[in-house]
């Protein structure tokens, strides 16, 4: 410490230690905010299989489940000051009934996600600037505005169709939609939807749909 | 002449400060960021805010680095007191001491 530059040094050296055991602190407070994140309802609302191509330049033709869905949802207890944003995806599974394999393996795909930020990082957000300065003003320089995270979507067309490695989905039975989320904060692990509760995290409630199944191919009315 | 005005630039740039002071700086810098770490977690926490947590840490963080990196006067306020050389009753600061053959005389 006899000069400037080992004062500069020690100063800096200790002020990275006292940041990370800030950090250590925040993500760890995490674990003392309840999170009680809760679907009211999810279905599916038109089920069509058609036939397409997995790129244009594609000579395979394969099945595509096009999934429709309605999603009633309240995740706004994930978000806490140290949520960075939360990402949402629906997936459909199902059991994969191949004869000659185990029954354990179950087909999941994604059909629709969303990325939720929360105000401390709107400006990352994929907006464009007519968007993002009414999320701005709705927001009201709040740190946590508690709608986030409250999904309300109906009859929703979904962002991805899906298929299965054989390229057949007609016809599958015991389909069900799955709710997920995963919540990505300033500082600390990554967290998913969780199977059991844990002390104040609790599981997401209904999370699950009613099974459906995948209709046959869809016939061009010619 | 150069040499002089070298050695000027020399003492600013270094900032050296006595040992008292250094031992000031060392507590100094403990507290003030041990408190902006605690202060930064705890207001963040209650107010919900964690852009406000990082604005008072990183503040309170610069306020530290200008309080203790310059030498500032309360951190001399304990110079060393040199002896006379042996044998001698002058004081160190008006004897010619020779270092290596080159004298260097302190004033």
């Amino acid at each position: 410490m006899y000069n400037s530059l080992t004062r500069l040094q020690n100063v800096f050296s200790f002020f990275t230690t006292v940041a990370f055991v800030a950090a250590m602190l925040i993500a760890m407070a995490d674990l003392t905010i309840p999170r009680t994140p809760s679907v009211g309802t999810i279905k599916p609302t038109n089920v069509q299989v058609v036939k397409g191509r997995p790129h244009y330049y594609s000579s395979k033709k394969e099945e595509y489940a096009v999934i429709k869905f309605s999603l009633e949802a309240d995740l706004s207890s994930l978000f806490t000051w140290n949520t960075k944003q939360v990402f949402v995806y629906v997936t459909a599974e199902w059991a994969d009934t191949n004869q000659n394999q185990n029954k354990n393996e179950t087909n999941k795909a994604v059909i629709w996600d969303s990325i939720i930020t929360s105000p401390s990082s709107d400006h990352l957000a994929n907006l464009g600037p007519a968007t993002r300065k009414k999320l701005a003003k709705s927001t009201a320089g709040k740190s946590i505005d508690p709608s986030r995270g409250k999904l309300s979507i109906k009859n929703q067309r979904p962002k991805y169709q899906i298929t299965h490695p054989t390229g057949k989905v007609a016809h599958t039975e015991d389909v069900t939609l799955h709710v997920n989320y995963n919540v990505q904060p300033w500082v600390g692990i990554l967290t998913w939807n969780q199977d059991v509760d844990f002390w104040r995290w609790k599981k997401m409630a209904r999370g699950v749909s009613k099974i459906f199944e995948l209709p046959a191919v869809k016939k061009k009315d010619s | 002449m150069a040499d002089q005005l070298l050695e000027q630039a020399r003492d600013v740039v270094d900032g050296q400060i006595d040992f008292e002071g250094q031992k000031l700086a060392e507590v100094l810098q403990n507290v003030l960021l041990s408190v902006v770490g605690a202060v930064s977690f705890f207001v963040g926490f209650f107010l919900q805010d964690i852009t406000l947590a990082l604005k008072i840490g990183l503040a309170g963080t610069v306020l530290t680095f200008l309080a203790i990196v310059p030498p500032w006067p309360f951190f001399k306020q304990h110079p060393v007191v040199w002896l006379p050389v042996a044998g001698s009753s002058v004081s160190a600061s008006h004897q010619n001491i020779v270092i290596d053959e080159k004298m260097l005389s302190q004033q």
